[in-house]
């Protein structure tokens, strides 16, 4: 193949536009080829991260109120529909929060050591809930302790003070105190007065789904309280296994039999987790899928253009094939010629492509905020669009071999 | 040096068969200079194609430079053109994108020679056609009758044991043509082996020995006349 390198880069002098042209298209889709892979392997990955939940016996009942209530009345009928939820045959635990992994939304805070740090520590997710939570959720304690009853008073998260206990996350011990000596320090999260760290579980990540490919997604505390938010709280339940559906049929059942003045939304109001986790990354779902696409369309547009181009190229240069013949080439040797002049300008192509592509990462680095992408990425792109481009070029250059040597005799 | 036997070349359709060459028998000794004539549609350029391992034929019997040449597969033939045949076309046949020297480059990078050696041969051969001046050139720089030149200078850069030329003269003026011929009758002069289609008596009156073609068939000269003036003669057919 190297022994036609040489004429075959001074043929391509003289076709400068269709080879620039395609060298171009290379180019073009290597650079958005090789961002938009980055991109959906950035989603696919947030779509399988953990949450720290036992999420297959876990479901959530987004409980409203049908009428006003005080934040006393709440709090009873809050106690009172748990009281009912855990005594279901088919659920092992049920606990009230102000939120939860994967729900999309919910409270953070910023975090100091000391009481007057003017720049915080770092943040954290923000979890309200009581004693059962740990269980409901399936979180595992790795140091310290649950809380006790009494430590669990009825509480809002917009409270300006912090309660003075709190459980955190091992991600966000390690954050405030690396070296494991988390237990029993004490940090402020925006308030005067210290809050203690009573447990530590292993894993506990924030509510949105965003940032979760962060160092800090995995940054959460557990604030002990009942939410009395009037306009509705969120249910945890966790079911025994294997009976999660009976669980979710029972659940409502039983809350409606307590108190009809309340309202579960038929569509969104009782999910488990795999439709909250479904739901959660629909987004990043989409995204996924409309970077394959456009990827796949920008591909295809590529291959087909570079089809379109070597089977004129054939076309007008059959004579010049048949005198080659003619000269003493063998099908090989013109299969190798279109093969190497597609390599020459696919080479030439996703050299200028791996600087866009780049270029482009950087680009979104400082405007979006992005990661910087592996260059893995590029050398993947590099090696498929070259491939593609030896695929693409493959069947006009076979019609080119198969050309005749007594096409040089013919006068046109 | 080419020796056809019975050789017949056959194209078929579905309703009919048309012989191009019948029955066809040539025999050029090394070192001949042979002109090939014959009215248009006669089959002088069959003859040539198949002569040059460009088209197979349908029956009978080629040797070339004593192979037998029927039986080889396309490698087989492709190799034997380029090492052991210089073609020369009317229309030149040389490749625009390429230059002058890049041109004559093109047989003897197939062959797999080395550089140096490339080299020196397409600058002998340039040389020898008088263009070594005008090796950077490309061919929509030069004459019709420099191309010629060109193209002869591909030809002979092999050192083929058989120069194929057709109508070498086709596509130039008489000035040119007599140049041309010049330079042909030069290369015979030291021992190549010529074999030239035309249909110019002029041309083929310098050639050492004539052989004409009508019908697909060599004929006797001595029984026919001399040079056929009717056009389009054609080949015979027979219905299936």
């Amino acid at each position: 193949m190297s022994l036609q390198i040489k004429p075959i880069l001074v043929a391509l002098r003289r076709h400068k536009a269709g080879t620039l042209l395609i060298a171009l298209q290379i180019a073009l889709t290597l650079a958005i080829v090789c961002n938009a892979l980055f991109i959906i392997h950035q989603r696919l990955a947030n779509l399988s991260q953990r949450s720290g939940v036992d999420e297959a016996d876990v479901f959530v009942i987004t409980n409203q109120w049908a009428v006003d209530k005080s934040t006393q009345q709440i709090d009873a009928q809050v106690q009172a529909d748990m009281a009912a939820l855990r005594q279901l045959p088919s659920v092992r635990d049920a606990a009230p929060a102000s939120g939860y992994p994967l729900a999309g939304v919910g409270s953070d805070n910023f975090v100091t050591l000391t009481p007057d740090q003017v720049k915080p520590t770092t943040d954290s997710a923000v979890y309200v809930g009581d004693e059962h939570l740990l269980d409901t959720l399936g979180l595992r304690l790795i140091a310290g302790r649950n809380f006790r009853s009494d430590e669990v008073l009825m509480t809002s998260t917009q409270q300006a003070v912090f309660p003075p206990v709190v459980i955190v996350s091992k991600t966000l011990a390690d954050r405030l105190f690396p070296g494991g000596s988390a237990l029993g320090k004490s940090f402020y999260a925006m308030s005067a007065t210290p809050t203690t760290i009573i447990g530590i579980v292993d894993s506990l990540h924030r509510q949105g789904t965003s940032q979760w490919n962060k160092p800090y997604a995995g940054q959460s505390l557990i604030w002990p309280g009942r939410p009395d938010d009037s306009r509705g709280i969120y249910y945890i339940v966790r079911a025994r296994p294997g009976q999660l559906a009976s669980a979710m049929r029972a659940a409502p059942k039983a809350l409606f039999a307590q108190d009809r003045m309340r309202i579960i939304d038929p569509k969104d109001g009782l999910l488990d987790y795999a439709q909250i986790r479904h739901r959660a990354y629909d987004s990043d779902r989409g995204m996924a899928i409309l970077m394959g696409i456009i990827s796949a369309v920008l591909l295809a547009i590529t291959a087909a253009g570079i089809v379109g181009l070597t089977s004129f190229w054939v076309g007008q240069r059959r004579k010049q094939i048949g005198v080659r013949r003619a000269l003493g080439a063998t099908r090989n040797n013109i299969l190798h010629y279109f093969l190497t002049e597609n390599l020459l300008i696919g080479l030439a192509g996703v050299i200028v492509g791996a600087v866009l592509a780049i270029g482009i990462n950087l680009w979104m680095v400082t405007r979006f905020e992005m990661d910087r992408m592996s260059l893995l990425y590029v050398g993947v792109g590099i090696l498929a669009l070259l491939l593609l481009g030896q695929g693409a070029v493959f069947a006009p250059a076979l019609r080119a071999s198969r050309v005749s040597p007594v096409e040089a005799t013919r006068s046109v | 040096m080419l020796k056809m036997t019975h050789l017949s070349k056959v194209y078929r359709t579905e309703v009919v068969e048309t012989y191009a060459l019948r029955d066809f028998n040539i025999d050029v000794k090394e070192g001949e200079f042979v002109a090939v004539t014959g009215p248009s549609g006669s089959g002088k350029t069959t003859f040539l194609t198949i002569a040059g391992l460009l088209e197979t034929f349908s029956g009978g019997e080629y040797h070339l430079d004593g192979i037998e040449v029927s039986n080889l597969n396309d490698n087989a033939r492709s190799k034997i053109r380029n090492e052991k045949i210089g073609f020369i076309f009317q229309a030149f046949n040389l490749i625009p994108d390429l230059s002058v020297f890049d041109n004559i480059e093109v047989p003897l990078r197939y062959r797999g020679m080395k550089s140096a050696e490339r080299k020196q041969r397409i600058m002998d051969s340039l040389e020898r056609v008088g263009l070594a001046s005008r090796a950077k050139h490309y061919p929509a720089e030069l004459s019709g009758g420099q191309q010629q030149r060109v193209a002869i200078a591909r030809a002979l850069a092999g050192s083929p044991r058989l120069l194929l030329a057709d109508e070498p003269t086709g596509n130039l003026d008489t000035q040119m043509a007599r140049g041309v011929m010049e330079l042909l009758e030069e290369i015979h002069r030291d021992g190549a082996t010529i074999v030239m289609v035309t249909h110019d008596p002029e041309l083929a009156a310098r050639a050492q020995r004539n052989v004409h073609i009508i019908d697909g068939q060599v004929v006797d000269l001595a029984e026919e006349p001399r040079f056929h003036t009717h056009a389009g003669a054609g080949a015979s057919q027979g219905q299936l």
